[in-house]
């Protein structure tokens, strides 16, 4: 579903992404873990189209999203570190908007059942988002993602900033649309939620995928000292 | 797609409170423009159909006297103020109200109202026209500004375009949107100004609601250029605070510093003379012709003996005519050559000024929007002509009437003619003025039309060729 092909991107002669081959197939999360400036939020952004490759292809449900990053973006929710929606507009109704522009209208019983099955306290579905929490905006985004039906998922720093119970259901909203079968890549530092959530772990260094590991086969213990071991070479 | 984009921009608008603290503004001053300028036009019109009948009585109980006297006592005609002067006084404070018509002159129209007015004066009028020319683009920047630098610096943006948006329908849906919240708060203002016009006694002269019907055209086009440049500098800017500053130095430069610049171009460019040399060089023209005053005059000598010869006399008291009548209808066709072609010189000037700083509108829409504004609300300058003509064709033609009345009275009733009763006063019809038709006015407002077609086009076709390039980043 999500597929990198010797992926490269370089900023002013710095690589940020480095030959990176990557294959997330439907019903898998992934975890990208890395430092900061390890290249994981450009792989984001080429799997978008946001950036442009120097060499190599991103490929979305086998589109590639240089030759055509619109309907490569068809098939895909994506959700940041923070979730910005419109403040002047309840949480359905922002549900509505980016539903609608992603191709699918929902009636409003269906949206508010969407933001019910992401989390969202039945009160604060027709309070404007200027007042909403991290974590409800986060949880508005999964429904975003349920409501365009996306086939993959792309995750920058989903839990960053959320308290342990926001991440907990959050993780829990995740293997859940992973049961469902979108593929889920998910940028992250934080070593728990991933050892937690994903089914397979890369660690990305200098743009490099620097080991990869299915998360089955290792603990949680391991995951830090392999991660630590890998920020060390 | 594009109908929801434009949905959400519409009431996210309407839901901003700054827009509608903003707009409310607008649109009370706007609206107060109209009230107080529909009630000061009512009351000059009135003003002047009442001056003008009373002009009107003072010539018919002048008294008797010889029909010269009378063309020397001359008659006050009045300019009607034009319907639409209730949205745009143009030149009107500028130029004069009222022309004298007298024998042997060309008056200009005198008694500008900007001399009767207070030093505020400098400071500009706010009328409805100076209101959407000035105020309502800087509410189109305010609603702008933000729509796309402000999303991309929210993270909206990248939010939307993940999902698979083109950036040109989201930029469309956005003008479109964004130009719905304009619309609905200029409509009723637009629909306040037809009920203004249509309340207005004599409302509908000169073809006023097809003109109307323009302006409101002419309006939107620049509001859509505006609106267009705005969103195109919303896109290409990296921060929304950049998009605002670059926005505010556009609209000055509009605004405030190309009326000055491109009036002073046009002045150095096609030099006006001032009036002294105007009416000295007049008068010396006038001077070279016939002087029917002046008996030693050396035409005057020569049109004697021209006469005389044509109808085979040899003294003037042989004449079957009074042959001072006949001098002054010469005088005055003579007279009437020489101020046509001064006047038509300086007029000709005046009007390619203008429409050299109309098309000076291609570096400044306002420019563009001014002068089609003021032909199509009949206050620009060629109206203004058009009713010195009308004014200068009614003189020619009363002087004539006692000119010729002079020439049928036999010649010892006196030096100038015989008696202009009231019989022969009557026979003079009062002064009606009928302002030019809309055709008048287009043909004035084309290039002004053109300079805002080129910049909704322009900043148009700018803004979906930026559109592509729209960085989520």
């Amino acid at each position: 579903m999500l597929e990198t092909l010797k992926l490269t991107k370089r900023f002013n002669g710095h690589v940020a992404v480095n030959e990176l081959n990557l294959a997330i197939k439907p019903g898998e999360v992934f975890a990208l873990l890395g430092p900061n400036g390890a290249g994981k939020t450009t792989t984001i952004n080429l799997l978008l189209g946001f950036l442009t490759p120097d060499a190599g292809e991103a490929r979305v449900n086998g589109t590639s999203v240089a030759a055509d990053p619109i309907a490569a973006r068809r098939h895909i929710a994506y959700i940041p570190e923070q979730v910005m929606l419109y403040p002047r507009f309840t949480g359905v109704e922002n549900l509505d908007y980016f539903s609608t522009l992603g191709g699918r209208r929902h009636t409003r019983e269906e949206l508010l059942l969407l933001l019910k099955k992401a989390g969202l306290p039945a009160e604060a579905a027709d309070r404007r988002v200027g007042t909403y929490s991290k974590g409800m905006r986060q949880k508005v985004g999964i429904a975003l993602a349920l409501a365009t039906e996306a086939k993959a998922l792309l995750l920058d720093e989903p839990t960053s900033g959320l308290d342990p119970a926001a991440s907990h259901e959050f993780s829990l909203l995740l293997r859940k649309l992973a049961g469902q079968g979108i593929a889920i890549l998910m940028a992250t530092h934080d070593l728990f939620r991933a050892r937690e959530d994903a089914t397979r772990i890369g660690i990305l260094l200098d743009g490099k995928l620097a080991g990869e590991y299915a998360t089955n086969d290792i603990k949680h213990v391991d995951l830090e000292k392999l991660y630590l071991k890998h920020l060390r070479a | 797609m594009i109908v929801a984009i434009a949905r959400k921009e519409f009431l996210d608008a309407w839901r901003d409170g700054r827009f509608r603290i903003a707009a409310a503004v607008v649109v009370v001053l706007l609206g107060v423009a109209l009230l107080l300028a529909w009630q000061q036009v009512g009351r000059a019109r009135a003003g002047r159909a009442a001056a003008a009948a009373l002009e009107r009585e003072n010539w018919l109980n002048q008294g008797e006297k010889n029909s010269h006297s009378a063309g020397h006592y001359g008659v006050y005609v009045f300019k009607p103020l034009a319907p639409l002067s209730v949205f745009d006084r143009g030149l009107e404070p500028f130029v004069g109200t009222t022309v004298f018509l007298e024998a042997h002159r060309q008056n200009q129209a005198a008694f500008l109202p900007a001399q009767d007015a207070t030093a505020m004066r400098r400071f500009g009028e706010l009328t409805a026209a100076t209101g959407l020319q000035l105020l309502a683009p800087l509410l189109v920047i305010l609603l702008t500004f933000g729509a796309l630098a402000g999303e991309r610096e929210r993270g909206t943006l990248r939010q939307v375009l993940s999902l698979g948006v083109r950036p040109r329908d989201l930029v469309l849906g956005k003008a479109l949107g964004l130009g719905a919240a304009l619309a609905a708060l200029l409509l009723p203002v637009a629909l306040f100004g037809a009920v203004a016009l249509s309340k207005l006694p004599g409302g509908d002269a000169g073809g006023s609601w097809v003109r109307f019907a323009w302006l409101g055209g002419a309006y939107a086009l620049y509001l859509a250029a505006i609106l267009g440049v705005c969103l195109a500098v919303s896109a290409v800017a990296s921060t929304a605070r950049a998009a605002l500053a670059t926005l505010l130095v556009c609209w000055a430069a509009n605004a405030v510093i190309a009326p000055r610049l491109a009036s002073d171009f046009a002045q150095r460019l096609l030099p006006t003379p001032k009036l002294v040399d105007f009416e000295a060089a007049m008068n010396k023209a006038v001077q070279e012709g016939i002087d029917g005053h002046n008996p030693r005059n050396d035409r005057l000598q020569a049109f004697a003996q021209e006469t005389l010869k044509k109808h085979g006399k040899t003294r003037i008291e042989e004449l079957p005519f009074n042959f001072n009548g006949l001098v002054m209808l010469e005088s005055e066709r003579m007279a009437g050559e020489v101020f046509d072609h001064h006047f038509g010189k300086l007029w000709n000037r005046l009007e390619a000024q203008d429409r050299t700083v109309t098309w000076t509108g291609l570096v400044a829409p306002l420019l563009g929007l001014r002068s089609t504004s003021m032909a199509l609300a009949g206050t620009d300058f060629t109206h203004h002509r058009h009713f010195s003509v009308a004014a200068e064709q009614h003189r020619r033609n009363f002087v004539r009437v006692l000119n010729e009345d002079m020439m049928n009275t036999p010649a010892n009733a006196g030096h100038h003619g015989g008696t202009a009763g009231r019989a022969l006063l009557e026979k003079l019809p009062a002064f009606r003025y009928d302002p030019p038709p809309p055709a008048h006015a287009l043909r004035a407002a084309t290039p002004g039309l053109v300079v805002l077609c080129l910049w909704a086009v322009g900043a148009w076709t700018a803004l979906l060729l930026v559109a592509p390039r729209l960085k989520p980043n």
